[in-house]
């Protein structure tokens, strides 16, 4: 599973001015995972986006990764 | 590859003017500074400004192609990327491998997540660069091109029979303009996109 972590840290390096704050935590759970994205303050918006939209792509993206791995991933973004 | 040559009292303030006239971020430049600055004797004599040199090191085509390579590598996806520009700068991205169906979801819309995020990156790292990033896995676009403009026909007959408008499921600008299309030149109907992105639709009506 660590492969859906890194996903989510390599898109949000790419998508941030601060890569080196991009932070990822695994909380693991029975049937699902959560992983927990930090990005520098002034990123926020950057893996947010209008209305979400690059939040909900990511999550998209990464969904689909995890089908391979038979889990649920929810991707939270922490303020 | 671009270059650009730029003066500013201080090594700093030169790269930071020449990275914001490159609209390209610091990791894809190489710098190489032709002039260090100096002060001269007296404050206002003889004082020499920083002079560099910049040079774009990645090409766009590059960046966006390394970037899908690496995230096939991250989730354990073996496929070829391959990449090809038109005049106005678009990116035509192909995909093309084994098993790569969960890249594209239901509809279109795992591919449609990650052209988007593509686009974003791909911005976010050339600012000036104004093209698209068009992405596509094992030919799906085609196929759901074919798709759309055979549903496209269907509900144009049912608009009619019906005589009452048809809404259309929300869908990228993309595949509204396959519909706009594939109708355009049947003279019973009139399409017409409704609502707001990313939930935008076509309805068929019928004339």
């Amino acid at each position: 599973m660590e492969a859906m972590k890194e996903l989510v840290e390599f898109i949000a390096k790419a998508l941030v001015d601060f890569p080196e704050q991009v932070d990822v935590k695994q909380v693991e759970g029975e049937r699902s995972i959560i992983l927990e994205l930090r990005v520098a303050p002034e990123d926020m918006g950057k893996v947010i986006g209008k209305q979400g939209r690059i939040a909900k792509a990511i999550r998209t993206v990464v969904n689909a990764a995890a089908i391979k791995e038979n889990k649920r991933v929810m991707v939270e973004i922490i303020q | 590859m671009i270059s650009l040559e730029i003066s500013a009292k201080t090594v700093e303030e030169a790269l930071d003017e020449g990275i914001k006239k490159l609209g390209v971020k610091k990791e894809n430049i190489q710098v190489e500074i032709l002039n260090e600055p100096s002060q001269g004797l007296l404050k206002f004599l003889g004082s020499k400004p920083a002079k560099l040199r910049l040079t774009v090191i990645k090409e766009p085509e590059e960046f966006i192609k390394e970037f899908l390579q690496k995230l096939l590598h991250i989730i354990r996806l073996e496929g070829d990327v391959s990449v090809e520009k038109n005049e106005e700068d678009d990116l035509f991205l192909k995909i093309n491998g084994k098993d790569l169906g969960l890249l594209i979801g239901k509809r279109g819309n795992t591919l449609n997540a990650l052209q988007y995020l593509s686009n974003v990156v791909f911005h976010r790292q050339f600012a000036c660069n104004k093209g698209r990033i068009l992405l596509d896995v094992e030919n799906y676009r085609l196929k759901r091109k074919k798709t759309l403009e055979q549903l496209a026909k269907n509900l144009a007959l049912k608009a009619l029979r019906t005589k009452k408008e048809v809404t259309l499921e929300p869908m990228t600008p993309q595949e509204r303009r396959i519909i706009h299309l594939a109708l355009k030149n049947n003279r019973d109907v009139i399409t017409s996109s409704h609502g707001e992105e990313p939930y935008r639709k076509v309805v068929i009506s019928p004339r």
